[in-house]
């Protein structure tokens, strides 16, 4: 998977979303380059190799005594 | 004031313990070591001689009236400032926390204050345990004391600093990506990520809740041991804690490793990345004086060092922004710049991608423990080269990410960086340890067993000359 590189202004918009509308164009700057290393690294996740029944390493579980 | 700075917990109790030393004079002259010489090193973010005198005189009170507690009694510690002490400060080393008092000791604060340890402070640390070394926060960056020039590791920069120094003979440190093992490569140090869920972490400010781990950091083997038998154990409190049998690890610290087999992952450092030459040589040199003494060497291989990463971050990022939004949305220029791009790759973590990750933590995970089924423990690089120059923000970026200890921390092995010589600049070089889950006692007999025939550990940073 191939990932396009955001812009400032798609991350300022991206951020806006997210009520992140404090930051300066420094630290837009900063979340931009975040981001864009964020989505490479995505790429890597390889999940092409799980199965359907793959589950999370954590799986919510009740304890034994837990009452129903 | 040498000799008792580098006195190891071991030889220091059984010197408390017949009175031969007292816990008043040993942590005087610590304070007078830290006063005298942690103005170039900044391992110390809150160095606090009155508490640590205060606990002396109670030892050394207790000990008189034979009191003795254990091994821990009169020993000096201190603590990665984000790591609870009651009516202090635990900032993070961030402007955003600095007034945070805890209210409460946290569990392993609570284990060496009642085991009559004297503490002697909070120590530096990257900023939230992610963001460092800094130059734009409230305290400055731990340096390296093997040359005062260059990085201590991270993020539990001032353990790894304040141990090597000989301020401190141990110290508790925290490890998400590597943050223990880090600066025990790069300090010339013995530092332990115990198993997930050995330790608790309640406490602990945290960064990622699954991939957090609280861990030791001395200067020697058994040392180490010592510490993680006082702080192992089940925590109810600690949601992540595992309900598992700890203590006995010094139990296996004298016998030899004849026929025991350790597997090599030679990939994650001359395929996945190509390792510093000296920093490979070590970790060859190392091998072969395991196989001296009697273990079976063999290479094995498991997922490629990207794979883990790339599951780490992912997971890593998502759960510490989730605990940063808020700050994130308020407060986003108290942070220092490193701290604030390393935290805002989580914003845009897609929940697909975090339940991806975790799902591919699972395949990793039971992939890495099937090594286990040919071999008893692996080694393979902890950092892929010596500290580089701390004010170098360049060199810093490129060999931060430069790590194999990542992977188990997605896996949740316990792993023990222990040093393997030092570089033609003088600088600490490592390796690491990794066995199957609650093996620590293990892992410390290799380690032991090397660290023995080896001696690496008895060089001292060169910082009274």
């Amino acid at each position: 998977m191939t990932e396009s590189v955001l812009t400032l202004d798609q991350v300022r918009a991206m951020a806006a979303d997210l009520r992140l509308d404090r930051f300066n164009d420094a630290q837009l700057e900063e979340l931009t380059r975040a981001t864009n290393a964020a989505r490479a690294r995505r790429a890597k996740l390889g999940i092409e190799r799980l199965s359907l029944a793959d589950e999370p390493a954590h799986v919510f579980r009740l304890d034994d005594e837990e009452p129903v | 004031m040498s000799e008792l700075a580098y006195l190891d917990v071991a030889s220091a109790s059984a010197l408390l313990r017949s009175k031969k030393l007292s816990p008043v004079e040993y942590a005087r002259a610590l304070i007078e070591r830290v006063e005298k010489l942690d103005r170039n090193l900044n391992a110390f973010l809150r160095f606090t001689p009155d508490l640590a005198l205060e606990d002396a005189r109670k030892a050394e009170a207790e000990i008189t009236r034979g009191q003795w507690r254990g091994t821990w009694h009169g020993v000096p510690y201190a603590l990665k400032d984000i790591v609870d002490y009651a009516g202090l400060p635990t900032t993070a080393h961030s402007k955003i926390l600095r007034d945070n008092v805890a209210r409460a000791d946290a569990a392993v604060t609570q284990r060496l204050r009642g085991a009559g340890a004297i503490f002697m402070g909070k120590l530096s640390t990257h900023e939230f345990a992610i963001g460092g070394p800094s130059f734009d926060l409230p305290w400055p960056p731990a340096r390296n004391p093997w040359n005062r020039d260059h990085f201590s590791g991270g993020s539990s920069s001032g353990s790894g600093a304040a141990t090597a120094a000989g301020f401190v003979p141990a110290a508790i440190g925290t490890d998400t990506g590597g943050s223990v093992r880090n600066p025990a490569s790069m300090c010339g140090i013995v530092g332990l990520k115990p198993t997930y869920g050995l330790v608790s972490r309640r406490g602990v400010v945290p960064l990622s809740f699954s991939l957090d781990h609280v861990g030791t950091m001395t200067r020697n083997v058994r040392d180490n041991a010592l510490m993680l038998d006082l702080i192992a154990g089940h925590d109810p409190a600690d949601p992540g804690s595992a309900n598992h049998a700890s203590g006995g690890y010094t139990a296996q610290l004298d016998r030899d490793i004849k026929g025991l087999r350790i597997g090599v992952i030679r990939h994650f450092y001359t395929r996945d990345m190509q390792a510093d030459p000296e920093m490979a040589q070590g970790i060859e040199h190392a091998l072969a004086e395991l196989a001296r003494l009697g273990a079976e060497v063999r290479e094995i291989t498991t997922a490629p060092l990207d794979d883990y990463v790339a599951c780490n971050r992912t997971i890593l990022t998502g759960e510490a922004f989730a605990i940063h939004e808020q700050w994130m949305r308020e407060r986003p220029q108290d942070y220092g710049a490193l701290a604030r791009e390393r935290l805002m790759a989580g914003a845009f973590v897609r929940a697909a991608d975090y339940v991806n990750a975790t799902r591919l933590r699972r395949k990793l995970t039971e992939q890495f423990h099937a090594c286990f089924a040919e071999v008893d423990v692996v080694v393979t690089l902890s950092s892929m080269d010596p500290a580089c120059r701390i004010d170098d923000p360049k060199a810093v970026e490129y060999t931060y990410a430069r790590q194999s200890r990542a992977p188990f921390n997605v896996t949740g092995s316990p792993a023990l960086s222990v040093p393997t010589g030092f570089s033609s600049a003088g600088l600490p070089l490592s390796m690491q340890l990794v066995g199957r889950p609650f093996s620590e006692a293990l892992i410390y007999r290799v380690a032991h067993a090397y660290e023995r025939a080896t001696r690496w550990h008895e060089r001292r940073p060169p910082l009274e000359v």
